[in-house]
Order: C-alpha cells, then structure tokens, then sequence
C-alpha cells in the first residue's frame, strides 16, 4: 500500500533538527515544546503503523529514481515496523529526559539538532526498502552520531570519538562492499520476503558478501573482534544519548544482520552455505567475553555498556540459529533490552547529574537518598537478568526454545551464564545502594543543598521510571496483539515459509 | 486417567494467588495512617488466604482438578488445584496466619514493619502461586518472585550476620533459579509441553534426560536445602526475625520439595496408562534412587551439624536440612516404587505438612523466649519453665512433633516413610537400602536428643543467667500463634485419617497409584505395637546419645572449614570474580600491546612514506626542471628543511610554554589569555624567521668555501645542539609579550635579542669547528652582495638586452614565469609535512589547540569560498557582458 507516513516519519524529525538550533534561540522552553511535539508525533506515527502492519499490509513509497534501476524506496513491514517503533518511543524518553540533563548544557542548540537528526536517520534505517536506502540511512547516522559523542569536548570524548569514528567508517565500507557486491551478484534489490540470493550463484560470491556485511554490522553490533568503540562511546556520551545509543544504535546493527540474514540471503541459502555455526560461535563468545570484562568495571556506564554488547550479543546468537524461535526471541530482544538499557542508563545519567556518582563503589547507600531512580534501576535490573515475568525474561525463553528447536542445547550455557553474568556485574550494585552504609564523609559535591534527598525532577524521572515500567509491561503482555512478540512472529511468518 | 484429568474451570485458585498481592499494594498506606489497623489488616488478608484455601476443599473434593488461566507472559500462566495442591495451599495459609499473629506483638523488636508485612504478602502470593500452578512455567514465575522477596525477610535485620547470610542466599536462589530454567527449558526439548504430567520420552537421550533431571534436582533443591546445597540455610534462616524464620523453614523451603515431588512423581515418571517401556521405567526408578540417597545423606548431615549448634535458632536451621532429608527420602522411595509408590509419597507429603507445623511452632517459641530474654544460646538458658510455662507447653509438644512421639504428627509421617523404605529394601533386598534403613533409624535417634538437649537446656534444669522482671509469659497474640500450630501438631498426629483419606487418597488416585498401601497403613501399621516398640528404641538411642555428647563434650566439636561445602562455594565464588578481574587486566594488557604495535607500525610507516615522498619529490624536479644540483646543492636544501622544522618547533615551544604558564596563572582560556599566545607567537615567529635566516646564510657560505662534508657529517649533531636556544627565544618571547601586547614597538629589544643569541651561538664555528673563521655577520654580507651581483650580471647581459629588441622577451618571460610557477606547483605539491600535528596523547591543551586550528582552518577555507564565489562572478559577468555585446 502507498503511504507517505513512513517518509514523514523520517521528515519530520529532520524538520525538527533544522528548527531546534532557531527555537533554542528564541528561548529552551519554546525548543522543548517544539521538539517534544514533533518527536511525539514521529512516535506516534511510527506506532500507527503497527496495527495494519499486523494486519499484513505493506506500507512502501518510492521517493527519488537514482538511475533506472536504482529508486530511494521505502517499504514498512514488521520487522521494520517493530525497530521504528522502538526508536521512535525510546528517543522520545531520551528528548524528555534531556531536557531535564541538559538544562545547564553547553551547545544546546548543536546538541538537540543532531539528537533529532540523527531520529530521522535511525527511522529512516528502519523503514528503507532497498539495499542502497538502506545504506544511505545507516552511514548517515553511523557518521552524525559522532557530534553527539564528543558533545562533551572533554579529552576522554574526543579521543572516543576520533575511535568511534574509525570504526565506523571502517564497518561502513564493508558494508558498502557488501551492498555493491549484491548488486553486482543479484542486481534489483528490494529488500522483501523473497531473498536476493539464491543458490545458483556462485558461492564464493555468496560467502565473500555473507562476510563483508557481517563484519560491518558487526562493528556496530558490537561483536566480539569488532566492538572496541562501545567501552570507550557510551560513558563519554550524555546520559540520554547515551540511553538510546546502546538502546537501539548497536541494535541497528543487529537489525541490519536481520535484513541480510533473512532478506538478502533467506533461511535455506545460509542454511546450505554453513556459515552460522561460525557466527553463532562468534556470538556466544560474545556473551561470555563482555560480560566477564564487565564483571570487574568501576565506571558505571562502562559496565553498562559492556552490558550491552553481551546483550545484543544474544540477538545475534538468535540469528545465528536460524530458527522461528530463536528469530523471534532475538526480535522482541531488541525491543526489550532498548528500554531495560535505555533505564539503566538514564539512571546513571541521573545519579551523574544529581549526587555526581560516576563511579560503583561510590554507590553505596544511595537508594536512601535517591529511592525512585534506585528502584527503576533494581526493575531493569533483574529484567535484565531474566526474572519472570519482567520483558527479559520473555526474550531469553524464547531464544531457549529456539536453541532447543534447532537441537544445539549446549548454547543454553551461553544463555544461561550470560544471565549469570549479568547477574553477577548488576546485582552487586543495587545490593549496595540499599543496604551498605553510604561513606562517613558526606559528597558536597551535588546539586541540592540537602544531601539526604537528591532525587530527580520529575522531567527526568518520569522518563526513567517509563522505561523501567515498561519492562513490567512488555513481559506481562507479551503475547497481546500488538506487542513485540506478534509483529515478531508476523516477521517469522515471512521469513521462515 | 483421562477422566481424572478433566480440569474444571473456576477462578478461585487464581484468586486465591493474587488476593495477597492485591493486599500487599495497601500495607503502605496503612502503616503509614495506623500501624494498628495495618497489623489487623494483616490477620485479614491472611484469614482470607486461608478462608479461600478452605474454599478449595470442597470445589476439589467434587471436581479433583480447579484451573484457571490468565493470559499473560509467554501464553498465559495457569493455575490448577489438585488435592495435593490444595493441601500445600491450605497448609501455607495456616501457617501464614499464625505467623502473622505471633508477628505483630514480636515485631516491636524490630525496624520496617512496613516492609516486614509486604514482604509477607508477596512472598504468601509466590508460595501459593508455586503450589497451584498447573505448569512448569508458572512455576518458574512463582518460585523466583518467592525467593527473591525472601531475600527481604533475610536480610530484614539488616546486621551484618543478617547481611552477609542474605548475599549467600540471594547467589544462590539466582543460581538456583538459572539450574530451574535450564531443567525447564530441557523437558521442552525432552518432549516436554511445559505442563506437570508425565513427560513421554522418546528413546535414546538418555544423557538430556539425566542433565535435565540433575537441572530441576538442584534448582529446587537449593531451595529445599537438599544436600549440597544447603549451605545458605543454616545461615539465612537463624537471622531472619522469628516468624521469618517459622515462615522461612517451615513454609517456603517447601516449595523446593513440592518441585522436588512433581519433578520425581509426575515429570520423570512414565505414563502409568501406557505400556511405558521397561527401559524408561529403570531410568524412573534410578532417579528416585538418587533423590533417595540425596535424602539420605542431608537427613544425616543436617543431624550431625544441629548437635553441635550453641544457637537454638541455628540448631532449628539445621534439623529443617535434616528433616528435609526425611521428605526426600519419601519422595525417593515413592519413586522407585513406581505403582506402589503411594506410601512413600504420601509419607513425604504428610512429612512436609507436619514439618511446616512444627518446626514452624518451634521458631516461634524459640522466638518468644528470645524476645523476653534476649538470648539464643541454649547453653546460657534454662529453668524458664517456670517463667514461660504455655511457651514451654507448646514447645514441648511441638518438639514431640519433630522427635515422633507417638500420637503427634511427626510420628505418623515417619512410620510411613519407614514402611516405604523397608518395602523398597524388600524388593531387590540390596544391602545399600538395608543400610540406608538403618541409617534412617540412628537419624531418628539423633533427632530425639536434639531436641531432648534444647528442651533439657533451654527450658529445663537450674537458670544459667538471671532473668529480669521482664522475662515472663509471650505476649496472647504471640501464645495464640503458637497454641493454633501445637493444636494441629496434635491433631495430625490422633486423626491422621483426615488426611490420609481425605486427601491423598483421590490424590494418589489423580496419579494412577495404588491407594491401598494408605488403607494398609492404617489398618496394620498406625500405632501397631512393632512400631511402638521401634519408637521407644529410638528414644532410648537418643538419650544415650545425649548422655555421652554432655559427658563427653562431644557437642562442641567442630570440623576444619574446609571440610564443609561452603568453604569451597564461598572460594569458588571468590575466585571467579576474581579470575574476572584477571581477564579484564589481561585483555587490557593486550590492547596495550596492540596499540604499542600500532604506533611502532606507524612510525615506521611514516618514516618509510617520507623516504620514498622525498626520492619522488627529486624525481619529479628532475624530470621538471633538469638534472638535480650537485651535492653540495642537495645537501643545502635537505638542511633547509631541517632548518626550517626546527624554526616551526620553537614557535610551537615558545606557544606551549605559554599555555602552560597561563594554565597556572588560570586565565588559559580567557581573552587575555589569548591574546597573549598571539604576541608570543609573533615574537617567536620574527625571531626564529631570522635565525633561520642566518642560518642558512652560514651554511651556504661554508659550502662555497668548500667545507661541504664537514658539515655534512656535523650538521645533526649541531641541530641537535641549537635545540637549547629555543627556551632562550621562548623566554624572550613571553618576556616582551606583555609591552607588545600593550602596543609598544619592541622591535628594537627583538632584534638585540636575536644578534647576542646570534653571537652566542656562532653557527658556524659549530659546524666546522674552527674558532678563526669569519664571523657571522660577514659571512651573511658576504652572501648578500654575491647574489645581487650574480642577478644584476644575468639581467645585464647584452644577448638579452637584444632578444628584447627582437620582441623575444615576451616569450622569454612567459616561459621563465611558466617554470616557476611549475616549479612552484611541485614544491607546493610535494613539500614535505614538517608539522605533523598527531598528538602523542589528548590532553586538554591539544584539544584547545586542535579546535583553534580548527576555527584558523575553517576560517581561512572560508575566506577561499568567498574568493572563488567573487572570481565565479567576475567571470559570470565577463561572459555575460561579451555576450550581451
């Protein structure tokens, strides 16, 4: 079906970058304002799509005809619909939020325009059509996330960023290898439920493009080999950007491994091609070898963020597996783990700006002081970890029933110990801000004169606790209409036939 | 079967679970408006739970099976009552009402009432949600939201010992849950549909189903404080307040030997309707064989530590692992039975109520003595009989309860369990269950002095301390608590019939087993004269036991702490973490290498690229501009290059010197500040510009006298040495800046400057080394007049003077201005990057540095944009005139 929502809802948040550094002018309330609305209305249009998605209607658009074969196109289905979904209401929680973060901010206006543009390219990742669509998007946001990492201009940020940038680009021109390689192989490349490849083509072609896009996601996906800019990005970031850059920034790369696996190669070619196994094994590694880095982290962000690349770790392992399953539990995985991550991380973000805590072992006692953030932390927390019936716990039972479905049972020690792992490295700290005595020396450090409340406005906590609430919700209402699970299996239903 | 599996619909079981969640929502408000009311409160949210359990017996009494399900999570969770279900339910709630009576008058002693009843209220819900769930996943749910809000009954002290008992217990309910899910997710692949009916196995994984097995065992075993995994509770449940404790070891530890139960009775148990393979039944029997000697073994440890605790508390703690230990066996034996299993079963089941009952009686008395003298230890109490006469009543028959005193529940459970062994040894008469029989015996004796020495100590004999006047009688409410656990203590014990007919009868026969071994019990064997005569024997055996233990101190032997289990847990643990530690340092480490690498790569990258651009750069002159001077030409323009970094260096010595200054003083980043760095800049600019000057003077004026290589060979060195006079110009420079920056003319200081670092540093002498040659400033005459003579000779000569006059000169001129400006463009092209701007580290001056440049560069690629754009115009308008023309 032809609609034009899907390219505003790219438009408008690059309407709203272009206004955001004149209505920063004007004053910060009118920028909130404007920007908050225009955010809300892209969240909102990206959730429109999901009822007719799930009816099984394709949303497409061709925008610009490049050459006669090539077309700028967009095209919604349900694993696109479910990412720019997601995007959309996390970078809604992030923009909320930093207003609150970023009130005392320099470069306001520089910060929100590229916040926003950088929306507009994610949504734009998520709802492209074709190959090209698909890479133009991607290197657009991939190189306009670096203002955002260095919008601090403290050495730390910038030396993050100059790596980050690096990577990036390096990934990005194996990525763009691999588009031009397709092309060169399959010619017309929309991406739909019919794969690109088949088996009649030549299969060192198959193999050489299989590898070129999974290192180049990889790089975003943060896997193992691959993932050395996670660490050093997301504590030098600003909390909020921060929140959605390992909430759905990595998992772009995961998605895009989505497209590639199931749309440009097909379940049955990769299947003959033999390669999973290796990427499953990369993935497993992944899990174990970030969680055990993360385990003995001081900097809280950086234990986050190693979090994450164990994490998203998983999604790729449910990739890997090649099972309806599995598929569908490294979906709803992106969904969940973005707003569990996204929570942690606006925690931290206000345990940054409130009581000036950067650090775990400066922890200790804190729920007293800052109660509300504590417990939004404790939620995402043992989501994280897996506890029934909190939205983790759905995605890793699904991925266990689709390790079991494709009889590989020992990849549950992967599962599993991740879990143990991510226990290991979270649980510690909410044990500590409840029930350790917090330091003799009071921190004069903080922003409230009071030191024994430090809680949050409600700018900033109401995001937080709306990302860590809906942990509760996405796992309770898993199997509802409408929720991950059913445009996951709408995805599954498409992919694996 | 099949018609005893109908499942009726109702949502009372449902309702039933969620009822003490709905109330714990309300415990806040209440208790910050009347804590009075909140504490009735309590009494009726758990009156209710029981009322709603009551409610169950006569839906489940007509129907056998009560579901219901609700549609969330992953499907839905369901929930069914079955008789055995509804007996754990209805068991729970009653201890749970009497706990919660006993705790609000014992709570007085205690912070966070608050938090205490909410705890209550949700643990209630999981421990009711555990036993009346219909599948493995609501189970699961459950059973994880129980253990981990009984972290907060364990840690609701919050003293140290509370802590540190409360983290071992929180590591391994996590562990315990994972093991859980593990099994979970293996029956699923076993065949499994996540229900609690017999799975049907298919042939050959015999592997999977073991591991599957070993998963489910140790997850609720953890729970259950089988062995050896019981480690936490000794430690967690003696720090909990006391109707924590009662709630802890009497009820919710249960919820591990229910799992234990539907995992060995149900889940690994062939279909009894069909004709099960004989294969599936061996395996059926030897897992119950090994949750059998499990049992075994944590009946026998769990006795052998409670003898040696000074703690009543902990003492309880440890006969709770021991009488665990009774239940598995039970279940082990009901197992290995198969079809005629029903006497273990229900012995194990009878064996979980009774424990419930009166272990949970005997916290709360331990409590209530604790709670009027303030002291655990049984060796430092005693005679408080007298003062404490309906505590010690109660103790007394809860105590007769635990030892099996005939017409006291615990008698009836253990008689049972015990037939259901000596049957099992009956059936292939192994020497293993002989001996596993007698051990259960000498167990059952260990018992008995147990609980004959906290009796003996704690109530009876002469008083060890003194007892205030406040040690007198346990508050009613307290007393009520305890008095309604002594009745059903004994009530179990005279009419076991209630249950054993009314309950696990259609419950057994829910499982397709055999009910006559009940009838059998009760007809043959309940107060049968052997079993008397057994029972006194153990008793005997226990007063022996605690006649030698007083005589002989045996009670206060300890093994070494590596003997026990939880040492190595705790070590194991320990050095995980840090095992952790040591990767995250190693892979750092590694990195380190990688980078260190990385930059030697790059140095000799660079100094590779820079060879090779410099042979280019002399190939492309050459090929532009004929044959490349002689030597002594080349030699000249290498050491130009070097002169003329050198000349860069000190300029940017001089600005970081300045920066660091300012840093100091703290104005770096101010106006003033700025404005500085751009005066020592000029200065230093101006003065290296003529040093380099005369610089290179000299050198050409040693090379024409012919002192080439000399100087060749010294010039390094010599370049190295001059390195010193850039602090000299640096100094200099940051000394004028101020009156430069003022407006002043300071040329004159800058000029003086340069002559005495000029005479000071005879550039010449350095180079050849021979003190009587001409002096600089000579030389540099010298210099200067030779070169306008030579340009005046070329431009005078009179050939030109004619090419003029034939109108060549333009041609001439074009093609003289054409090859400078190649040899312009080449240079230019070609030039070497004397200010490699790659900083060794980011630190803050760079960082200001680089943005600097940044705004220089974008500003000057500014000022280009606008030059093309006028030019463009120009050119515009050109064409648009001629054509207009």
């Amino acid at each position: 079906m032809m609609s034009v929502l899907p390219l505003m809802a790219v438009l408008l948040p690059m309407v709203g970058a272009v206004a955001a550094v004149r209505l920063q002018r004007i004053s910060s309330r009118v920028r909130a304002i404007g920007l908050g609305a225009i955010c809300s209305v892209t969240a909102v249009l990206s959730l429109s799509l999901l009822p007719g998605v799930l009816r099984g209607t394709v949303y497409e658009l061709h925008i610009l005809q490049m050459t006669p074969e090539i077309w700028l196109y967009m095209r919604v289905d349900a694993l696109g619909a479910l990412f720019g979904a997601t995007v959309a209401c996390l970078w809604l929680l992030g923009l909320v939020y930093s207003d609150g973060y970023m009130k005392h901010g320099h470069r306001q206006g520089r910060y929100y325009a590229f916040f926003m543009l950088c929306l507009a390219w994610t949504m734009g990742v998520a709802y492209s059509g074709n190959l090209l669509t698909f890479l133009i998007f991607y290197e657009l946001f991939s190189v306009l996330t670096y203002p955002l990492i260095v919008h601090e201009e403290t050495p730390e940020a910038i030396a993050a960023g100059t790596k980050y940038i690096v990577y990036i680009l390096l990934g990005g021109s194996l990525v763009l290898l691999g588009v031009v390689l397709t092309f060169f192989v399959a010619g017309a490349q929309t991406l739909s439920a019919v794969p690109l490849l088949d088996a009649g083509m030549d299969h060192s072609w198959l193999l050489l493009i299989f590898w070129c896009f999974l290192a180049g996601f990889g790089v975003k996906a943060a896997l193992v080999p691959l993932h050395g800019w996670v660490p050093d990005a997301h504590p030098a970031a600003p909390a909020p950007f921060s929140a959605v850059l390992s909430g759905v920034m990595v998992a772009a790369g995961s998605f895009g491994i989505m497209r590639v696996v199931y749309q440009v190669f097909g379940v049955e070619l990769l299947a003959l091609l033999n390669v999973m196994p290796y990427m499953a094994a990369i993935a497993g590694f992944t899990v174990f070898f970030a969680a055990v880095l993360a385990v003995n982290q001081d900097n809280l962000k950086r234990r986050l963020a190693y979090s994450t690349i164990s994490q998203m770790a998983y999604v790729t392992l449910g990739i890997a597996l090649l099972t309806a399953e599995a598929t569908s539990g490294a979906i709803i995985h992106i969904t969940n783990h973005a707003f569990m991550k996204g929570a942690l991380f606006l925690c931290a973000g206000l345990l940054i700006t409130r009581a000036g805590i950067r650090n775990v072992s400066e922890m200790r006692g804190i729920a007293k002081r800052m109660p509300i953030t504590m417990a939004a932390f404790a939620l995402a927390t043992l989501g994280m970890i897996g506890t029934p019936p909190l939205s983790g716990f759905v995605s890793k039972w699904y991925l266990g029933q689709g390790i079991l479905q494709a009889d590989q049972p020992l990849y549950l020690i992967v599962l599993l110990g991740g879990a143990l792992l991510a226990a290991i490295y979270l649980l510690p700290i909410v044990y500590a801000a409840y029930f350790l005595e917090p330091p003799a020396v009071e921190q004069s450090g903080a922003d409230t004169d009071d030191p024994d409340a430090a809680e949050a406005p409600l700018g900033m906590l109401i995001p937080t606790v709306i990302a860590s609430g809906l942990t509760i919700v996405l796992g309770l209402t898993a199997t509802l209409p409408g929720m991950p699970l059913s445009l996951a299996a709408k995805a599954v239903e498409q992919f694996f036939r | 079967m099949t018609e005893a599996l109908q499942m009726i619909v109702h949502p009372l079981p449902a309702l039933l679970v969620f009822w003490p969640l709905a109330c714990a929502l309300a415990v806040y408000p209440l208790g910050r408006w009347n804590p009075g009311v909140r504490d009735w409160f309590m009494v009726f949210a758990t009156m209710g739970a029981l009322a709603g359990a009551a409610a169950l017996i006569p839906l489940v009494t007509a129907e056998k099976r009560v579901g219901f399900d609700i549609p969330v999570l992953i499907g839905e969770i369901s929930f069914m009552a079955d008789p055995f279900g509804m007996l754990f339910a209805l068991f729970t709630t009653f201890v749970w009402v009497c706990a919660t009576l006993y705790s609000l008058d014992y709570l007085k002693h205690e912070k966070n009432h608050d938090r205490y009843h909410c705890v209550s209220l949700i643990a209630l819900s999981g421990m009711l949600g555990v036993v009346l769930a219909a599948d493995l996943i609501t189970l699961y749910l459950f059973f994880e939201v129980l253990g981990l809000i009984a972290f907060l009954f364990v840690i609701h002290t919050q003293t140290d010992k509370a802590k540190s008992a409360a983290i071992k217990y929180l590591w391994m309910t996590v562990l315990g849950g994972l093991a859980l899910v593990a099994g979970i997710f293996l029956t699923f692949g076993l065949g499994g549909d996540g229900s609690l009916l017999p799975i049907t196995f298919d042939e050959g994984n015999e592997t999977l189903r073991w591991v599957a097995f070993g998963f489910l065992l140790a997850g609720f075993g953890v729970k259950a404080g089988m062995l050896p995994l019981h480690t936490w509770l000794p430690d967690a449940h003696p720090v909990a307040p006391a109707p924590a404790s009662a709630l802890l070891s009497g009820v919710m530890i249960k919820a591990g030997a229910y799992g234990i139960f539907r995992t060995v009775t149900a889940l690994f148990r062939p279909e009894l309707i069909e004709d099960a393979s004989e294969a599936i039944w061996a395996m059926a029997a030897q897992l119950a064989l090994v949750v059998l000697w499990l049992g075994i073994a944590t009946m026998v440890v769990g006795v052998i530590l409670a003898l040696g605790q000074h703690n009543a508390k902990r003492m309880l703690a440890y006969h709770s692992v021991s009488q665990m230990g009774f239940i598995l066996v039970g279940i082990g034996t009901a197992g290995y039975l198969g079809a005629e299993g029903g006497m273990g079963l229900a012995g194990g089941v009878y064996h979980i109520i009774n424990h419930a009952l009166f272990k949970a009686a005997l916290f709360l008395g331990i409590g209530a003595v604790a709670f009027r003298t303030g002291e655990l230890d049984m060796y430092k109490l005693g005679g408080l009989w007298r003062k404490m006469p309906i505590t010690f009543g109660f103790m007394l028959i809860a105590a007769a309860g635990i030892t099996g005193v005939p017409l006291f529940n615990g008698f009836v459970s253990k008689c049972m369990i015990h037939h259901a062994l000596v049957w099992a040894y009956e059936v292939e008469y192994s020497t293993a269950l002989f001996v596993a029989e007698k051990i259960f015996l000498l167990v059952c004796g260990g018992t008995a002095c147990s609980f004959i020495k906290l009796i003996g100590f704690t109530f009876l004999g002469k008083p060890k301390m003194e007892y205030g006047a406040e040690v007198t009688e346990a508050p009613p409410r307290m007393l009520a608590g305890l008095g309604l656990l002594a009745a059903a203590v004994i009530a179990l014990g005279v009419y076991p019939q209630l249950l054993l007919k009314g309950v696990f009868a259609p419950g057994l026969e829910a499982f397709a087993l055999s009910t006559k071994p009940l009838t059998y019990f009760l007809d043959k064997y309940f107060l049968s004269p052997a079993d008397l005569i057994t029972t006194a024997g153990i008793f005997v055996l226990g007063f022996v036991i605690f006649a030698a233990g007083v005589r002989f101190h045996l009670f206060h032997l300890h093994a070494p702490r590596w003997f026990g289990v939880n040492h190595w847990y705790i070590a194991l643990a320990e050095n995980f973490v840090k095992g952790c530690g040591l990767a995250q340092r190693a892979y750092e480490a590694y990195l380190r290498h990688v980078s260190w690498m990385l930059d030697e790569l790059g140095a000799e990258y660079l100094q590779h690229w820079k060879r090779t651009s410099r042979r280019w750069r002399r190939f492309l002159i050459t090929a532009a501009t004929g044959a490349p001077g002689p030597r002594t030409q080349r030699f000249i323009s290498s050491a130009y290059i070097d002169l003329e970094k050198e000349c860069r260096s000190t300029v940017r010595y001089s600005v970081e010197r300045t920066h660091e200054w300012l840093r100091i003083c703290g104005d770096l980043n101010t106006v003033e500040g700025q404005d500085r760095v751009e005066a020592v800049r000029g200065i230093a600019v101006y003065m290296a510009q003529r040093l380099l000057n005369t610089r290179l003077a000299v050198l050409a004026e040693v090379v024409r006298t012919g002192k080439t290589e000399v100087a060749r060979m010294r010039f390094p060195s010599v370049m190295e040495d001059v390195k010193v006079f850039r602090s000299t110009i640096a100094h200099t420079a940051m000394e004028l800046a101020e009156r430069r920056m003022a407006g002043e003319d300071v040329l004159a200081e800058i000029s003086s400057a340069v002559n005495a670092l000029l005479s000071e540093e005879r550039f010449d002498l350095r180079l050849v080394q021979t003190p009587d040659a001409h002096g600089a400033l000579p030389v540099l005459q010298q210099a200067a007049f030779r070169s306008q003579e030579a340009l005046s000779g070329i431009s005078g000569s009179g050939a030109t003077t004619r090419w003029h006059a034939y109108g060549l000169g333009r041609v001439e001129h074009a093609a003289r201005y054409l090859l400078d400006l190649t040899r312009i463009a080449i240079e230019a092209a070609t030039q070497e990057r004397t200010g490699w701007a790659m900083y060794e580290q980011v630190d803050l001056a760079n960082v200001v540095a680089t943005r600097k440049q940044i705004q220089r560069y974008v500003r000057d690629m500014s000022f280009n944009m606008a030059m093309i754009l006028v030019f463009f115009l120009l050119f515009m308008s050109t064409i648009l005139a001629g054509m207009a023309r």
